[in-house]
């Protein structure tokens, strides 16, 4: 911003026409000294407490601990839903094992063998709902 | 000043905090505040004995609560706060004293002015003295800080508590309201 300027104030200068006592400063400063009452200061322990010290560790290790829960949490459940998955699959008969899958794809098997191998997954099936 | 040159305010801070450094300490606050404190106190006052007693109640109020300054502002903030509210304290009780009422300006402190043995201005000095008492109490804290100390509105803003913006508009306005002063006292 631009310095303001004023004709009137620039005429004037910027003394006041103030004047003080030969030496007011010197002399202020050690009556005002004399005139200090006792006061009772608070003394302020800079040293960091250990709870100070030690709560960025905590903090740190209690997010560990936090990231290892959820993990453990999600792995748990995660092994759940895929057995109840396998199971249910089995159950129904979607359940085809990857190897005879890819081997019936192939061409490797007669239609006597496809036969065969689905009439052996459904007996898996319903002995498991058995 | 020879304390000046060696004034460290951090460690000044620190000491102040010490039941044992303290008013030692403090000694070295009141050797480096004292002129630019008076000279704020002054030219809000006018007189230089009522500007010597607040001076005074100003160190004893920051002596005295020293406890609550912790550091989170600049020390001379905190200072200029504590003088300025004493200023304003002392002029209220002065117009309480000669029956003014406080919603009138302060030119009442300038009409002594002349016969001050502490003030050897001239005419123009007195009339200028004149036109900043009839500005409101805020604009003549911005005038007088930022007119006579050069003091930056980001350390203005810290110690009214207001934004600089503002702080420009109040010196703005100070300033065509003191030249229409001259213009109607012409």
């Amino acid at each position: 911003m631009k310095q303001e300027e004023s004709e009137i104030l620039k005429q004037i200068g910027k003394d006041p026409g103030f004047k003080i006592p030969e030496n007011y400063f010197d002399d202020f400063n050690a009556r005002m000294m004399d005139l200090l009452p006792e006061v009772e200061i608070t003394e302020v322990d800079n040293k960091p407490s250990l709870w100070v010290t030690v709560r960025p560790y905590i903090y740190m290790a209690a997010m560990f601990a936090g990231v290892w829960c959820m993990m453990k949490v999600f792995t748990h459940f995660n092994q759940n839903i895929s057995a109840e998955q396998r199971v249910s699959e089995v159950a129904t008969g979607i359940y085809i094992d990857n190897n005879a899958d890819e081997f019936i794809m192939s061409g490797g098997a007669s239609d006597y063998d496809i036969m065969s191998y689905e009439d052996s997954v459904l007996m898996d099936a319903n002995e498991t709902q058995d | 000043m020879a304390s000046r040159s060696t004034y460290d305010e951090e460690a000044v801070v620190e000491r102040l905090h010490h039941q044992d450094t303290a008013r030692e300490a403090f000694g070295e606050v009141i050797s480096h505040y004292s002129s630019s404190l008076y000279w704020q106190i002054r030219r809000m006052v006018i007189d230089h004995d009522d500007a010597n007693d607040v001076l005074q109640n100003t160190f004893l109020k920051a002596w005295t609560s020293i406890d609550n300054f912790r550091g989170d502002a600049k020390l001379s903030t905190w200072l200029f706060k504590i003088a300025i509210n004493e200023s304003i304290t002392f002029i209220n009780k002065k117009k309480a004293q000669n029956n003014i009422s406080l919603d009138d300006d302060d030119s009442f402190l300038v009409n002594t002015l002349e016969s001050d043995r502490w003030f050897d201005g001239d005419e123009a000095q007195i009339k200028l003295q004149q036109a900043i008492a009839t500005l409101p109490e805020k604009q003549r804290l911005v005038f007088n800080m930022r007119y006579y100390d050069d003091m930056k509105y980001e350390d203005m803003s810290q110690i009214l508590g207001t934004s600089t913006g503002a702080l420009k508009a109040s010196y703005h306005h100070a300033i065509k309201k003191i030249e229409t002063f001259f213009e109607e006292h012409d």
